[in-house]
């Protein structure tokens, strides 16, 4: 009886997708034989014959076979989608989650299209199977959650019955391309971001869980991979011997009651080992600290994996440490022990105003605003107070963990990590008056700017995917760094020449180089600009001075094709040879991920070439060409003229190459310069 | 962008499509004809970019230039223009009255512009039309409203018959209002004056294309309305299809009572119980609802290119016999569409009832996503948020399935 009602089913959903395939075909027909000049007004109805397909079981199949002819009648012209060699995967999550259908349809027919080359059924001018192949894995890996998650209110909200397709084309995919794929590439990404160490981690511990559920399924076939998971998920849900059953954190704790030291010292060594090997916390060890905070403070240190210079650091500062851990560390706040224990690593309590500014960070009130904001951001427990100085000790210890989120407010995220990596009592300062007060005022040539009285940042609206500090600081921050800006109008040049040392600190040198000319867009002496940066930057050319305070720079963001995308603002922190003796640039990027390939064969390194945790790094020829403004110190005058002529001329090409391409001043040059 | 290789039949007309229509463009454009585009200067860059021979013209009021474009078309060699849409059928007539040297289109176009001429000239032609008169403002209205009831000898207290107010040039189902109660009459805005005014006539409405050629008819399609200005299908159910011949009979009377020799004409009419023919209104240009588009899916001719050689003067009688099929016997099925307006006061989405995408006759819709929550109320027939298209091979079922449509959501 069961069985002649599936095939019935079975047979209906044939049918309904014999019927949506013939109209797809003959959409797919009518937009071939139409004139070049109509067929823009007939893809509407190719793109819904394609969204009726791919909502039915079956539907992607088709569509994979067609993708040929449907790429052909031209859906993806005009737009990225008609380079598939430039496409990053990581932008499918949004497109696969839009609410407008012919951004999820085109997305979905785009990634079909390249699942038929790289099974070889397509030969694509654009694109080989090999690379259709990595992109793909790439993308199951990051929307994975569409392939085992359980549809969210805000997907449903969002995108009705749309999220069906995005649904049916992970799923289609992963089928054709494998699982094991999938689970080894997402390995791989999230070690590749815990390597930065960044302060959110919400999107890794969920792509962990993913895992974690994925393995736990017996109906999926895992094959021999997903072996390198074990450390990444044991460190969120079973750090230790007491809780590798991720028994939950009342019965950790009952076990706990029932340990003898050497117990304890075990699960403090397990816990800690866990925290440093990937940057995330388990709550069972906030649990842990906590417990041991009342029981055997002798154990914390070791509980935190501190070297003899972070334990010399608490015993000097114990009862501020542990007025910390109890206001702050929490299992939902669990992710400030790391912070706390990098924070003691770097001694930077030894500073005299920074213990004192941290008591009163224990203390702080938060305003009924700002306790707002952060309840909307992490949920109601623990209280505000503890999310923000779980805020503080991640800033603090992982000043170079500070990411941005979806904001396009480098600018603050860079001041925050900068301060908090060179001058912590001043961010805590920040924090109090904006945590507090609700008002921060800085000074722009001795005039007062207050964040209160400034009209509009840069940003219309700050989001609040962002960490604690971050999160009530940025608004701030963001309103004074336009409101300095608009201070600058009508002066010639660019505005960052002042702005820039008065927003971030004293130590921005005031001297300042651009190699853009502000009014055309054009290049201006770049050939001058890269010598001074030489000067001012490179040890062999500068007197053999490593840099002693990091300086704010911009560069001119390329995308994978080498094209210019916007200008955006990092911090050099310092200029050194690696391993290969290759002297590179060493820098922060307040965007969330800095390991970016900005064509042209440069591709940001974030590990394994002497980057300490948060670090991005470029061979400085490399940096250099993506670099449109530095500051330096005028005192400080190098010899231009010693830099070698071909360098300069290397680096100059690979500004042609690029972002550089159309900004080549005087009609003569620019025919011998375009990329072609 | 390239010049495209055009092979144009020399021996035939060379013609001017009056209005802006991608269909009718791409039409012209597989055709065997010279054409050229005349559109306000917004379409130049478009039909740069794709090289579509075009002259540019602002279709307002006719004025002292009018001669001006007339001349310019003469002067490329055009041998008729053909008009696409309500506001360019008396430029058509003015142009054509140049280029075939032949003053009465001119006024024959003007005719056919304003409604309430046109009935008094198919009245005068023995034409049987309702009662109607012009409104120059809301009293007017009233006291209409009053005399066509008491015709009907209503009693106080009687529902009345309703009346229906037309703008005077406006195409199809703009500015429609129905008036039941002299408390609506309040809601006409004044702007809309002045109006035709008609009496409800309790039959079957239903619409005529008709393709004209020396006098003669060459094609007659009957396209059945399932709900005004809701949907509409071709070829008409059997039920309709009786009616032929004495429509057929009435399109000549109207052929010869507005002394028409070409082109294309798009009436209205009622069709009472016992049979007899009301006029509502005829229209010199393609009717909206993309009937041109059905009649393609139903029979497989382009229906603009029929219209080309309907205008064409070098157009011979084999030629056109030729190019049209036979009126319901050729069809290969049922071709009808669905206006949808949303049922909701607050829509956020677009979302297709699956029972409609999920029927065998389903074929595809143009409907885009709602650029506002908030549905304006309407007040008077209008502009629907889009088609829907069907296609199958039963007409009952096809009427029957655009009648069911009204009871869909489309827009959640």
């Amino acid at each position: 009886m069961t069985d002649n009602n599936e095939q019935a089913a079975s047979g209906d959903v044939a049918r309904k997708l014999a019927v949506r395939v013939k109209r797809l075909d003959d959409a797919v027909e009518l937009v071939a034989a139409s004139p070049e000049f109509t067929r823009l007004s007939k893809i509407p109805r190719l793109l819904d014959s394609a969204r009726q397909v791919l909502m039915v079981d079956g539907g992607c199949a088709e569509a994979e076979a067609r993708a040929e002819a449907i790429e052909q009648c031209g859906v993806f012209e005009g737009s990225d989608w008609a380079y598939p060699q430039i496409l990053i995967p990581s932008l499918t999550s949004h497109s696969l989650r839009s609410p407008q259908m012919e951004t999820v349809v085109v997305e979905a027919l785009s990634e079909l299209r390249l699942l038929a080359v790289a099974k070889g059924l397509y030969l694509h001018p654009h694109i080989s199977k090999e690379q259709a192949h990595h992109y793909l894995a790439q993308v199951l890996a990051i929307n994975l959650e569409l392939l085992f998650g359980v549809p969210s209110e805000a997907e449903r909200e969002q995108q009705g019955k749309l999220a069906t397709i995005s649904r049916n084309v992970i799923r289609h995919l992963a089928e054709r391309i494998g699982y094991e794929h999938v689970i080894d590439q997402l390995i791989d990404e999230i070690w590749r971001m815990l390597n930065q160490r960044p302060i959110q981690v919400g999107d890794v511990r969920q792509m962990i869980t993913q895992i974690a559920v994925c393995r736990a399924n017996p109906e999926i076939d895992l094959g021999g991979s997903g072996q390198g998971a074990d450390r990444l998920i044991s460190s969120l849900f079973g750090p230790t011997q007491a809780c590798r059953e991720d028994p939950g954190v009342e019965v950790y704790q009952e076990h706990l009651r029932t340990m003898d030291s050497v117990a304890l010292q075990s699960e403090a060594t397990g816990c800690a080992r866990a925290m440093h090997d990937t940057g995330l916390v388990s709550p069972y060890h906030a649990v842990l600290i906590r417990y041991l905070l009342n029981t055997s403070p002798s154990l914390v240190g070791e509980a935190l994996g501190l070297s003899s210079t972070g334990r010399d650091c608490l015993l000097c500062y114990q009862d501020l440490v542990h007025a910390l851990i109890h206001e702050g560390i929490h299992p939902e706040t669990c992710q400030g022990v790391y912070g706390l224990a990098l924070m003691l690593e770097r001694g930077i309590l030894y500073q005299p105003p920074v213990a004192p500014a941290l008591w009163r960070q224990v203390l702080l009130p938060v305003s009924p605003y700002s306790e707002e904001r952060l309840r909307m951001a992490f949920g109601p427990a623990p209280g505000p107070r503890a999310w923000l100085i779980q805020g503080v000790l991640s800033m603090l210890g992982q000043p170079l963990g500070v990411g941005q989120g979806n904001n396009p407010t480098c600018q603050s995220a860079r001041a925050l990590s900068m301060w908090a990596y060179n001058d912590p009592d001043y961010l805590l300062q920040m924090v109090a008056w904006a945590a507090r007060d609700d008002e921060i005022i800085m000074h722009f040539e001795g005039q007062p700017v207050s964040s209160r009285l400034s009209e509009s940042g840069v940003a219309t609206e700050v989001t609040l995917d962002l960490d604690p500090v971050s999160l009530l600081v940025v608004p701030h921050l963001d309103r004074i760094y336009a409101e300095m800006g608009r201070m600058c109008i009508g002066r010639e040049g660019d505005p960052h020449r002042w702005v820039n040392p008065e927003f971030h600190g004293w130590w921005s040198g005031r001297g300042f180089r651009i190699n853009v000319d502000v009014a055309t867009g054009q290049l201006d002496d770049l050939d001058g600009f890269l010598r001074h940066f030489y000067v001012s930057y490179h040890p062999y050319y500068n007197g053999n001075q490593p840099l002693i305070h990091p300086q704010p720079a911009g560069i001119a963001v390329t995308d994978s094709a080498a094209r210019f995308i916007g200008w955006h603002a990092i911090t050099i922190l310092r200029v050194g040879l690696d391993q290969q003796d290759e002297m590179r640039v060493y820098f922060f990027n307040p965007n969330n991920d800095s390991g970016q390939n900005w064509g042209d064969e440069i591709v940001v390194s974030t590990s394994g070439n002497g980057e300490r945790f948060g670090e991005a790094s470029l061979p400085f020829g490399e940096f250099a060409s993506r670099l449109y403004i530095f500051h330096f110190d005028p005192l400080e005058r190098g010899d231009p003229e010693a830099v070698p002529a071909e360098d300069i001329q290397g680096i100059s090409e690979m500004v042609y190459r690029s972002w550089g391409a159309d900004r080549v001043p005087g009609a003569a040059l620019q025919a011998d310069s375009g990329p072609g | 962008m390239a010049k495209r290789e055009r092979k144009f039949n020399p021996d035939k007309g060379y013609v001017a499509l009056l209005g802006w229509s991608l269909n009718a463009v791409e039409a012209a454009e597989s055709f065997d004809r010279q054409y050229v585009v005349v559109a306000p200067d917004w379409a130049e860059p478009y039909c740069e970019e794709h090289d579509i021979p075009y002259v540019p013209w602002n279709f307002e009021r006719l004025n002292d230039r009018s001669v001006e474009i007339a001349q310019t078309l003469k002067d490329m060699g055009v041998n008729v223009a053909i008009p696409l849409f309500e506001e360019t059928v008396e430029w058509a007539g003015a142009i054509n009255s140049v280029l075939l040297d032949n003053p009465r289109l001119f006024g024959q176009a003007m005719l056919l512009r304003d409604k309430a001429l046109m009935k008094r000239r198919a009245q005068l032609g023995g034409i049987r039309v309702g009662i109607f008169e012009e409104a120059h403002d809301r009293e007017d209205v009233i006291r209409f409203l009053k005399r066509v009831n008491q015709t009907l000898l209503k009693l106080d207290g009687d529902p009345n018959d309703p009346i229906h107010l037309k703008a005077f040039d406006k195409a199809g189902c703009l500015g429609h209002r129905v008036i039941r109660t002299p408390d609506e009459v309040d809601t006409i805005p004044e702007e809309e004056f002045p109006v035709l005014m008609e009496s409800h006539l309790d039959g079957w409405e239903f619409a005529v294309e008709a393709w004209i050629h020396n006098g003669k008819i060459r094609f007659l399609n009957i396209s059945e309305y399932v709900t005004l200005g809701y949907s509409v299908f071709v070829p008409a159910t059997p039920d309709l299809e009786k009616y032929r011949s004495q429509i057929t009979a009435e399109i000549e009377k109207l052929i010869k009572t507005f002394d028409i020799d070409f082109g294309f004409v798009h009436p209205e009419y009622f069709v009472t119980s016992d049979g007899t023919m009301y006029f509502g209104e005829v229209a010199y240009r393609p009717p909206g609802f993309k009937v041109f588009e059905l009649l393609e899916r139903a029979y497989g001719f382009n229906a603009y290119q029929g219209l080309i050689l309907a205008f064409d003067p070098k157009t011979t009688d084999e030629e056109i016999t030729a190019f049209f099929p036979k009126e319901v016997v050729d069809a290969k099925g049922y071709a009808g569409c669905f206006g949808v307006y949303p049922r909701r006061r607050v829509v956020s989405r677009l979302e297709m009832p699956e029972e409609t995408e999920d029927h065998e006759y389903f074929e595809s819709h143009e409907l885009t996503p709602p650029m506002e929550e908030t549905v304006t109320k309407r007040t008077a027939f209008g502009t629907h948020w889009g088609l829907i298209y069907f296609f199958g091979d039963d007409p009952y079922r096809m009427r029957d399935l655009l009648k069911h449509q009204e009871d869909l959501d489309f827009y959640v």
